[in-house]
């Protein structure tokens, strides 16, 4: 019988994600209509040009898998983590300058890119301790705080940039992870999604795992039960801060190499994992798939602007309606509730 | 939950019947394969810089030039920015693998590594680099460099004319960051200046500052400031957005009653940031640069290498009143002018101000070093490395002008 009803799960889910992504064409292909572009051709190379280039797309997904399991993890906590931005920053930049500091001293290209992955986790992972910390001990809210760690982080690794780590030739840029440290692109992609599988399996089969989705399920239940409310919430705060940071260091590592004096590069990676997050249903495989999916979207939006004409803006509305369309699907299920009460 | 099923379905079928109709219709009504024409038209693909397109500026005078190189050789023309660094160089080599453009523009000296790591793996297509170069010879790259000497000299001239007009006898310059390009323009400003000195039997002094950065208004307003502190009167911005805060700063100094201070802007004409107290700009024409571009490709007269654009190339020199309306207009467009000014306007108050700080001997004397350019009688040394640079500098303020140039002599 679980057997039947987890196979009835799924055809319901594919259902829906169906469902929603044809309402979000749909919406999408109105507003396309109304700006006076070719729906139909927007759409098409959206996705004809975005999924072409297979390692484009693994490289251009490895952050924001990272911040989307970042969000995900909390999320089935009863947390909502909107400090991926900060955790994937600061990963970034520790990872990148430990990375360069240990080649300088050693010499050694595994050691040092060993070095930054570890220490842009850490990093990460002290990021997210803060903000679980404030909110179990002290009851401060979780927003709040992730959103001016965002800003106090982005300010500060501009600063350090900018002041302390600028490339002496790129003058625009910081300085580089040494030739012989960088990982493989594709390399890179498959230890982030080896991340996810592993976000997967403690979820699903370990103790911790459950007593995440419990705290989540019904916080006062899991205490009532004796669960250590605080240390759940400490624990996959730091858990989702360790992931996005180490997605930090491994775009840098094995995608960027360096970081631009504007951050453009970075920003806005996080905020992106939200949606991909949702997206995914906080499940960490749905994760990985979703960040695909819109990486491939957003590369796919260039060559948009390029045929078309249309500003880069349109393309981010209409990525922006499909995943809202996707995400939404809770709407869904009520409207069917609804209908079947009558 | 059968029916909880069936409404579902029932919904899918719906929404499938929708979208399909609207794409059925779309398909007949535009989708009309027309592609039976045999001469396929040259196809060009314009890469901005980061920032893109609004800029008033670069990026915004390299889209002017694509757009004319469409008009005059009737070819097709796209358009994009990057949406961040990290995707600048897959981008890049997605457009590459795609085959369909006969050239790539890239606008900026950010596309200079992604094109560097791309270039040789696809020898057939060919790219323009604009305002910085790889310094490799490939046979399908062009770079194109501007003589930001020749663009210095002039505006030294007049600077030092202004400061000598206004009495503080003293110029100077907020500059971005030490790269090659803003050492040509340290030459060129410090050259003109003595020449000015040495045809008027006058003493001007020179101050130069690199703020570091090319990008943050503060350092330039705090560069600016420091620098009319020590009775600079007329200061020369070379530091993209840097600078526009060296334009506050001026025009703070001035409201405040605390003397009479002018700015010089550059690249664009930036006169419109502040009529009052900017009379000139220095022209860097990025837009001239990639009509030419697009032309080599256009009438198949590619030649690989470096191209640099100089004064009788109309690539650098000083704006016009024509180019100070053409972007007061565009300025105006984008509501970015000063509230109550028209463009006309913005070219009289120029004019009036022009006309009050730059005396006749000022402009005689520019024109006259133009000249001089043009003829190609001398022509400017082109420094390598930092030491090189510095030596000239340092001759330079020693009063030899000689040493700034590698052909002819003053």
């Amino acid at each position: 019988m679980p057997e039947a009803s987890n196979y009835m799960r799924i055809v319901k889910v594919i259902i829906e994600e169906a469902v929603s992504l044809l309402v979000g064409f749909a919406v999408a292909v109105i507003i396309l209509l109304f700006s006076g572009y070719e729906p139909l051709s927007v759409i098409s190379i959206l996705f004809s040009e975005g999924f072409r280039n297979t390692e484009v797309l693994m490289k251009q997904s490895i952050p924001v898998i990272a911040t989307g399991l970042a969000f995900s993890i909390p999320a089935l906590a009863g947390l909502f983590n909107i400090g991926g931005e900060s955790q994937l920053y600061i990963g970034a930049f520790t990872g990148l300058v430990s990375t360069y500091i240990i080649y300088n001293a050693t010499g050694q290209p595994v050691l040092s890119s060993v070095t930054g992955l570890v220490s842009g986790t850490l990093a990460g992972g002290f990021w997210g301790f803060i903000i679980g910390y404030l909110r179990a001990r002290r009851s401060v809210n979780e927003v709040v705080v992730a959103i001016m760690m965002n800003w106090t982080t982005y300010y500060l690794v501009l600063y350090l940039i900018v002041s302390r780590f600028t490339d002496p030739i790129y003058s625009h840029m910081s300085v580089f992870v040494p030739a012989s440290s960088r990982i493989p692109d594709v390399l890179g992609f498959i230890m982030i999604t080896g991340v996810a599988v592993l976000t997967y399996i403690v979820l699903r089969y370990s103790s911790l795992g459950y007593s995440i989705r419990v705290a989540g399920l019904n916080p006062k239940a899991a205490v009532y039960a004796g669960f250590n409310l605080e240390k759940i919430f400490i624990t996959a705060m730091s858990i989702s801060g360790a992931i996005a940071g180490l997605g930090g260091a491994l775009f840098v590592l094995s995608v960027i190499y360096s970081i631009d004096t504007t951050m453009s590069a970075i920003y806005g990676l996080g905020f992106l994992g939200i949606g991909i997050g949702l997206l995914g249903r906080n499940n960490p495989i749905g994760v990985v798939l979703a960040g695909l999916f819109i990486s491939g979207l957003q590369f796919g939006g260039q060559w948009v602007e390029l045929r078309t004409g249309a500003p880069p803006y349109l393309t981010d509305v209409v990525i922006g309606i499909i995943v809202i369309a996707l995400s939404a699907t809770y709407t869904y299920e009520l409207l069917v509730s609804k209908l079947r009460r009558g | 939950m059968r029916s909880l099923a069936m409404r579902t379905l029932v919904l899918v079928i719906i929404v499938v019947i929708i979208v399909a109709s609207i794409g059925v219709y779309y398909y007949y009504n535009y989708a009309s394969p027309s592609t039976t024409s045999t001469n396929k038209p040259i196809k060009v693909a314009i890469l901005f810089d980061v920032g893109g397109r609004g800029d008033l500026s670069f990026n915004d005078m390299a889209w002017l030039g694509a757009e004319k190189a469409r008009k005059d050789f009737n070819i097709q023309v796209e358009y994009t920015t990057p949406q961040s660094q990290a995707k600048m160089q897959d981008l890049l080599e997605s457009l590459s693998a795609s085959g369909e453009y006969d050239l790539i523009v890239l606008v900026g000296f950010l596309w200079t590594s992604p094109l560097n790591a791309t270039a040789d793996k696809y020898p057939n297509q060919k790219y323009a680099l604009i305002d910085s170069s790889t310094f490799i010879n490939r046979p399908n790259e062009v770079d194109i460099l501007f003589s930001e000497q020749e663009a210095g000299a002039l505006v030294g001239v007049l600077a030092a004319d202004m400061a000598s007009k206004i009495g503080c006898n003293k110029v100077g310059a907020v500059a971005g960051m030490s790269i090659p390009p803003l050492w040509r323009f340290h030459i060129g400003y410090l050259f003109s200046v003595k020449y000015y000195e040495m045809k008027t039997n006058k003493t001007i002094d020179f101050l130069w500052e690199y703020t570091g950065t090319f990008g943050d208004t503060q350092k330039g307003y705090q560069y600016a400031t420091s620098m009319l502190q020590e009775r600079a009167c007329v200061l020369y911005g070379l530091a993209g957005l840097t600078h526009v805060g060296m334009f506050d700063a001026v025009r703070d100094w001035n409201k405040q009653g605390k003397g009479v201070a002018l700015a010089i802007g550059q690249d664009a004409s930036q006169e419109w940031y502040m009529p009052r107290y900017m009379p000139i700009s220095g022209a860097k024409r990025v837009d001239i640069a990639v009509y030419d571009a697009i032309k080599m490709v256009a009438e198949n007269k590619w030649t690989p290498g470096i191209h640099v654009l100089g004064l009788k190339d109309s690539g650098v020199g000083i704006w016009d009143l024509d180019g100070v309306k053409y972007f007061a207009e565009i300025a105006y467009n984008q509501s970015k002018l000063e509230t109550g000014l028209t463009p006309d306007d913005v070219v009289r108050i120029v004019n009036e101000t022009r006309n009050t700080y730059i005396t006749e001997t000022g402009w005689n004397i520019m024109s006259e070093l133009e000249q001089l350019i043009i003829s190609g009688q001398i022509a400017f040394k082109n420094p390598s490395t930092e030491e090189e640079y510095t030596q000239i500098v340092n001759a330079l303020k020693n009063g030899d002008l000689n040493a700034a140039l590698s052909r002819g002599s003053i």
